[in-house]
């Protein structure tokens, strides 16, 4: 029997664990029950259940729409993180470990400037002119790099910090691999776990991301949250089929992904 | 002819010297170690040999070549590091057979030369695992297996030992110098663990604040220091000033001198003019604080049986064998 097991105490740690677990849960299974429920106001239970809501919000094609659009932004958003953050944490970790210090203040900067204040900016710099963006996919998936950055910078420095990076690229290259061969063969394979986490933990904030896509694109490109925020008027039971589908959704892609990044040495 | 052959390296960072016209020459087959406390360079010395840092000016030549402008991967060098640096997403087999898959050796002359250096560091049946799932020690075998089956001109142990506990560091450097008198293969061994150097070493490169201080033999480094910091950093001698020394023999003494603590013998018949401050056992020999005519020294008694054991403040007549005296700069 683990300590954990013993004595009056644990009767208080489950206590605890379970509150906590009841505190997340409740007011998800409640949107899940109302969004199976027929009809449910003036009873203390629904008055029958029924899958309506859902045939309702899966054959909306506006649905299905703002769905792969939200898709694509947050899929275009990562590709180009991981296309350009892993060579330069790379080059960063392994050529200049200095410029981790400066890199550390940088990524902070998403989270220094409110998205209010950020996309009024934004809107000013690429509504016209040259590069003007504002209304089309392009300038979520710009915004929501910066806003991965760092989540991305931080899971990965972690994971290369814990692999020595270092030392492995030394002891590879002394075996005869050119810095691409070293990189792609020993350090990108060590780098799956962060990767994945940095990616799952940036898809779920920004699959749920609402005051930048609705500011800077609107209607004009409707992503999930810009689609609830406009249904927000239609039946309560049909927001909730939204919004239990999103988070099915993120659970199902988590659920994968850790399958994916089992560790076939575990 | 030496076979590996450093003439007047220097390296640098930021304007501070590591170390500045280092030169040493090491003959083929021989097993040298750089000796030296943190910080002295002996690290930096190995990676510039291994190609892994560059250097500011000098020449490394390596049977006659000479490899500065050569990149790691055409040095030829087998390197182990401290940290092992196995990699973690590969299985020993995978691992060891990583530099010849990088050489395009064919598969069944691959997998033959793989199984036979693992039978050489006694870890074939470990074939399959992955490096969390063996001891420090396995692990650092995996790491000199890597480096030796592409078969290097030279190799270099870059602390090797330092993060295993002391039982497997004792097995793995006799494991680790056998192997390297069978293969005949040049090696140098970085350590700051003088133990480790005297018993592993054909010959030591003391080394301090970027310099070489002192090369030779163990039996040369240990019983003939050339200066105070030799004296300090191999064996516990007592340094003693012109003073202490004169103060001591009772005699005149114009330099510095040290004596090894094994080399002062107690006895309890004689004049007994040393007094017994402290002693703690170290297994096999009691090392004592005494008190000599208004010195302090270390004194190494070997421990044959409890009866021989002098109390603290016991009052012993002491003797110092004029051969055992060291003038040391």
């Amino acid at each position: 029997m683990s300590r954990a097991e013993a004595g009056p105490a644990s009767l208080y740690h489950r206590a605890v664990v379970y509150l906590l677990f009841a505190i997340l849960v409740l007011p998800l299974l409640g949107t899940f029950v109302y969004s199976i429920a027929s009809s449910w106001s003036a009873t203390i239970l629904p008055a029958g259940f029924t899958l309506k809501w859902y045939v309702q919000l899966w054959s909306d094609p506006r649905f299905l729409m703002a769905f792969g659009q939200s898709l694509l932004v947050c899929v275009g958003a990562l590709v180009l993180s991981v296309v350009l953050i892993l060579p330069l944490l790379f080059v960063v970790h392994y050529h200049f470990p200095r410029l981790d210090a400066l890199m550390n203040i940088l990524i902070l900067l998403p989270f220094a400037v409110p998205p209010v204040v950020s996309s009024v900016g934004l809107l000013q710099l690429y509504g016209s002119g040259p590069l003007a963006m504002v209304g089309t996919p392009w300038i979520l998936i710009g915004c929501y790099f910066t806003v991965a950055l760092p989540f991305m910078y931080r899971a990965i420095t972690n994971n290369l910090q814990a692999i020595n990076l270092r030392d492995l690229m030394d002891a590879s290259q002394l075996l005869g691999a050119s810095t691409w061969q070293a990189a792609i063969l020993v350090v990108l394979p060590n780098l799956r776990k962060g990767l994945m986490v940095a990616l799952l933990l940036s898809f779920s904030f920004l699959f749920g991301e609402f005051v930048f896509a609705n500011i800077l694109v609107g209607t004009q490109y409707e992503t999930l949250q810009v689609y609830l925020n406009n249904m927000r008027n239609s039946s309560g039971h049909f927001t909730s089929a939204i919004v239990i589908s999103y988070f099915f959704f993120v659970l199902v892609l988590t659920w994968a992904a850790n399958i994916l990044n089992k560790d076939k040495s575990q | 002819m030496s076979f590996v052959s450093v003439q007047h390296l220097q390296k640098g960072y930021s304007g501070t010297p590591v170390f500045s016209d280092i030169s040493c020459d090491i003959a083929k087959g021989e097993f040298v170690t750089l000796l030296g406390p943190s910080g002295c360079g002996k690290s930096t010395l190995l990676r510039c040999i291994a190609g892994l840092t560059s250097v500011d000016s000098g020449k490394i030549l390596l049977d006659g070549q000479d490899i500065v402008p050569l990149s790691p991967q055409k040095r030829h060098i087998g390197m182990v590091f401290q940290s092992y640096a196995l990699f973690p997403n590969m299985t020993v087999e995978q691992n060891v057979a990583f530099g010849l898959r990088m050489q395009k050796v064919n598969a069944d002359d691959s997998h033959r030369r793989v199984q036979d250096v693992l039978q050489l560091v006694e870890l074939r049946d470990f074939a399959g695992r992955y490096p969390h799932q063996l001891s420090g020690g396995q692990c650092q075998r995996v790491a000199l297996a890597r480096s030796l089956v592409t078969r290097p001109r030279l190799l270099l142990l870059d602390e090797p030992l330092s993060a295993l506990d002391a039982r497997i560091r004792k097995h793995l450097r006799e494991q680790i110098r056998q192997i390297q008198r069978e293969l005949g293969l040049t090696t140098i061994f970085v350590t700051h663990d003088q133990e480790e150097a005297l018993t592993m070493s054909d010959r030591i490169f003391l080394m301090n604040q970027g310099r070489i201080v002192q090369s030779g033999d163990a039996e040369t480094l240990y019983t003939a220091p050339v200066d105070a910091f030799a004296a300090g950093f191999i064996g516990n001698y007592n340094l003693l000033d012109a003073g202490k020394a004169s103060q001591l023999l009772q005699r005149p003494i114009h330099g510095r001198i040290a004596i090894r603590p094994e080399a002062i013998e107690l006895s309890r018949s004689g004049e007994l003019d040393a007094l017994v401050r402290s002693h703690s056992l170290l297994g096999n020999v009691i090392r004592y604080r005494i008190e000599a005519r208004g010195v302090e020294l270390v004194v190494d008694v070997l421990n044959r049986s409890a009866h021989d054991l002098y109390p603290d403040g016991q009052r012993l007549a002491l003797s110092i064998d004029p051969a055992a005296l060291c003038e040391v700069a």
